[in-house]
């Protein structure tokens, strides 16, 4: 348990997934566009962007593998974690990037009151 | 309102009401008390030097303030994050600002967790670190659930 504890300590959580949550917004979508080419746009964005972190997803949970690995072994080295670590930070950053690309792309096919009925966060 | 709808929003309010301060209700705090009790159980019974007992356990209750802090900060970014896509007009660098900020907290973060683990491996033997590393724990298992659900 303390090695689960440590993996979860270093790798934050899903803290480092902060706009995931806009992929799981299909059915609002569905519901407050019209049914035309705007809206399956919007759409495809939202599947690019459950298909970004899905790949986020493989990857953190290969770096939890990795760390748990290497947090068993009294004597591994330091640097086996710190190496498993920076690439987990590396595509972190990564996927925020990608993320943030995808949600402008998602707003050119989104106008501002579709947007505010959407997100609304009351 | 009718003597028969007046009787349904008062039993509705009751059920209610018992779900919310019934006994079941486990909250996460209590969870993770539990499972860091479970962590010294372990503590104690692997290492039998008692100052290295004391120091572990020290490093340990540094992990559970590590948790509960993890807990409120995933919280307050998600809802940082909401906020800020909500807005229709915000721009692309306050993204940017604000994705830094988070980088920079999990780093230092990181640089604690690693100190901590560094400082555990330093005063247990391979043996005693076997012995807490396989250790199981259901609380620890549902805190850490807890967080990664949040």
């Amino acid at each position: 348990m303390l090695i689960a504890l440590f993996t979860i300590l270093l790798l934050g959580g899903s803290s480092t997934a902060l706009l995931e949550y806009i992929a799981d917004t299909r059915d609002s979508v569905k519901t407050v566009m019209a049914k035309d080419e705007r809206q399956k746009e919007a759409l495809n964005t939202l599947k690019a962007m459950k298909k970004r972190t899905n790949a986020r997803n493989k990857h953190v949970k290969r770096a939890s593998k990795d760390l748990a690995k290497a947090f068993v072994d009294h004597d591994a080295a330091v640097e086996q974690t710190d190496a498993v670590w920076d690439g987990y930070f590396a595509e972190i950053g990564r996927y925020n990037h990608d993320m943030l690309d995808l949600r402008y792309e998602l707003k050119e096919h989104i106008n501002r009151e579709e947007w505010e009925a959407i997100f609304s966060v009351d | 309102m009718s003597i028969r709808a007046c009787l349904f929003a008062t039993t509705a309010l009751a059920l209610v009401l018992a779900g919310c301060g019934g006994k079941d209700v486990v909250l996460p705090v209590d969870v993770e008390n539990e499972a860091f009790e479970d962590l010294r159980s372990e503590i104690r019974e692997a290492i039998d030097d008692p100052a290295r007992e004391t120091e572990a356990i020290a490093l340990v209750d540094n992990l559970a303030d590590e948790l509960r802090a993890l807990r409120d900060k995933i919280s307050a970014r998600k809802t940082r994050a909401k906020e800020l896509n909500a807005n229709y007009d915000t721009s692309r660098a306050d993204f940017d600002a604000f994705f830094e900020q988070v980088n920079s907290e999990i780093r230092s973060n990181q640089q604690r967790v690693t100190k901590n683990h560094r400082a555990l491996l330093a005063i247990t033997t391979p043996e005693e670190w076997s012995q807490i590393a396989k250790a199981r724990s259901k609380a620890m298992s549902a805190a850490i659930k807890s967080v990664q659900t949040i």
